[in-house]
């Protein structure tokens, strides 16, 4: 991790120190593999195969501030989840901004403390910048303690995982974001299968 | 309808809506009903589909049962693993080493510190300070927001070390842990605890200045009292009406009723009288039981007598917990000695067990019955907020007339902080609203 807090004696005097690190991508993975269709995204994972030097998966079950704070200063995030609102097996993806912006068709249902559009949103304010980023998510059905995963979703997860890795190829050669960068910090839009929506 | 208008009629009437609490730990609405300026109906409607986590227990054998019940809350896992883990320790008559029960303080206290630091800075100061959300508020204050997830991540390090991971812990287990932490591990805990203490002392002056809406009642307080601890993971229960009676006793002083609409089951005393958990509880019950650092931080705000009388307040109490369960945390890691066994060994059996915790949003109790072979007959857990919910409702009638008057937004504001200073967990919320307003004019 390449963010240090360093809290003085105030809470105002806190300061934050990054060092630079381009094209690294971190792929955050969210839900729970005992929670039916919620396990999707950790499923998914387990398939990804060939991505590029720089790329790192963690599974972070519930996505926290922390978890967008810790990506290297000009480094980018993958955010794979499950959510409602989104036909059971379809995967979604769009840019971080786009998820932060209004009229989205996926709407999230969010059991967190804090629902993910605010936990970008804050930690971007942290940030000082955008973070560059995609979220990959597929809609679920059953999210019940104990509950199997469906059958829509199940036989989604190889293509889940695609998505997962064209998003991560793409955000990583992309041309690196600083923090101070203009242009586009999510990068370029990356190719999206039939079985892909794409929100803009 | 405009955001300008008064919530009521001139006449004092109100239907007022506040549908689907959104960015909440579960799912629910308020609907308050005044008729000539009297408030009918204080309703907070809780209607997320029943979980049925006491049905789930059933026939598993008390080591799941921890792992089942830290499935109930994101937020709060600790409080519902240590409740349980108690339970069946007292039950099976299973004595731990002190050593791990000062771990299993260390656990709670990182709890405390990750929930009590994101209801501050992010779910509840927003309000006080004029934004609409969390991302508003980092906006412009984007060191005091850094500050508080500083602190926040410190609780976590504890958690997802002693826990096994910071989202609903894994190692806990009946008569300790499910390994020896090395003093290494712990001691690593000491640099974050340290500036997270100064976060938290500097938390407390901030909020501390900060100004309520002026309301005030007497409410009925409850809370865990333990003979030398600030109260966590054991203690009576006490009120300040003057009851003191033992923990494994809840069910002789308040039962659970359905209301119709709840799918959450409703406590209250058998009197029928509502009672209020949390921080301005235990800060009212047990505050001369807090860490020196704590105390002064409390006394220096001298709002001691306010946390009490207006829960807007609870926003300190929360701060002054903050200071409590960081210096509380730094002493444990300070004095850490590995215990010789990760776990005392134990053997099942029957039993009624029983216990009560003190959870970051108030006293938290569990009961199970075991069978002859040790696993869970029937399972009784009855978590803070269905207990809070009476006196939620009750406070929401009592504060509601006085901005009948306001203009809506401001009104809406107002109520919906009230219902955030009780940081109730299906909400652990920052801004609810889709309001509806029936004007009966």
């Amino acid at each position: 991790m390449n963010a240090t807090v360093t809290p003085g004696r105030t809470a105002r005097s806190l300061s934050v120190v990054e060092s630079p690190a381009e094209n690294a991508v971190d792929v955050l993975v969210c839900g729970s593999p005992d929670r039916g269709d919620d396990g999707a995204a950790i499923a998914a994972a387990r398939l990804l195969r060939g991505l590029p030097a720089g790329a790192r998966v963690r599974i972070v079950g519930q996505l926290d501030i922390d978890d967008l704070l810790a990506v290297p200063p000009g480094g980018a995030v993958v955010i794979v989840d499950a959510a409602t609102g989104v036909a059971p097996g379809r995967i979604v993806e769009l840019p971080l901004r786009g998820f932060l912006g209004a009229g989205s068709e996926t709407v999230p249902r969010s059991s967190h403390a804090l629902a993910m559009p605010e936990v970008i949103g804050v930690a971007d304010m942290v940030r000082g910048h955008p973070l560059a980023g995609r979220i990959v998510v597929v809609g679920g059905r059953q999210y019940g303690l104990g509950r199997p995963m469906s059958r829509r979703v199940a036989a989604s997860i190889p293509a889940l995982a695609e998505a997962v890795r064209r998003a991560v190829v793409a955000l990583s050669g992309r041309e690196a974001t600083r923090d101070t960068a203009a242009g586009d910090p999510d990068g370029p839009d990356p190719a999206t299968s039939p079985a892909t929506g794409r929100i803009p | 309808m405009h955001d300008t208008d008064t919530l009521a009629t001139p006449t004092g009437d109100l239907d007022l809506d506040v549908a689907g609490l959104t960015r909440v730990e579960g799912e629910g609405s308020l609907r308050l009903r005044v008729r000539d300026g009297v408030v009918e109906e204080a309703h907070l409607e809780i209607f997320e589909a029943p979980r049925y986590f006491e049905r789930l227990v059933v026939g598993r054998a008390p080591d799941e049962v921890i792992d089942i019940v830290a499935r109930i809350c994101g937020i709060c896992p600790v409080a519902y693993q240590m409740t349980a883990v108690h339970a069946f320790e007292a039950a099976l008559g299973v004595e731990i080493d002190p050593r791990t029960r000062a771990l299993r303080r260390l656990l709670y206290c990182g709890e405390w510190i990750e929930s009590h630091a994101l209801h501050v800075y992010l779910l509840h100061l927003p309000d006080f300070l004029g934004y609409h959300s969390a991302i508003e508020l980092a906006a412009d204050h984007r060191d005091e927001v850094a500050a508080g997830l500083a602190l926040k991540k410190a609780g976590n390090e504890i958690v997802g070390l002693v826990g096994g991971r910071a989202i609903h812990p894994v190692s806990v287990r009946v008569g300790g842990f499910s390994r020896v932490f090395r003093r290494s591990e712990i001691a690593a805990l000491r640099e974050p605890l340290e500036h997270a203490l100064a976060i938290a002392e500097a938390t407390v002056h901030l909020v501390a200045g900060l100004e309520p809406p002026a309301f005030s009642r007497e409410a009925r307080l409850v809370a865990l009292r333990h003979p030398s601890e600030y109260p966590m993971n054991e203690g009576r229960i006490v009120s300040t009406d003057g009851l003191d009676i033992a923990a494994t006793a809840w069910p002789t002083e308040f039962r659970e009723r359905q209301v119709a609409w709840s799918h959450a089951l409703q406590s209250r005393g058998h009197d029928e009288r509502p009672y209020l958990l949390g921080p301005s509880s235990r800060i009212t019950l047990a505050g001369d039981r807090l860490h020196p650092l704590a105390a002064t931080a409390l006394a220096r705000t001298g709002l001691a007598d306010e946390i009490r009388t207006n829960p807007y307040r609870s926003i300190v109490a929360r701060a002054v917990e903050l200071v409590d369960a960081v210096a509380e945390a730094l002493d444990i890691v300070d004095r850490y000695e590995p215990p010789t066994d990760p776990a005392t060994a134990w053997r099942a059996g029957p039993g009624l067990a029983a216990w009560a915790t003190e959870a970051p949003r108030g006293l938290i109790f569990h009961s199970y019955d075991l069978d002859e072979r040790g696993l869970v007959e029937h399972a009784r857990i009855v978590p803070p907020t269905s207990q809070n919910q009476a006196a939620i409702e009750a406070d929401l009638a009592a504060f509601a007339p006085r901005v009948l008057d306001r203009p809506r937004a401001e009104a809406t504001h107002r109520i919906e902080q009230l219902i955030r200073s009780y940081d109730p967990c299906i909400s652990c919320a920052t801004h609810f609203l889709e309001l509806e307003v029936e004007d009966v004019r």
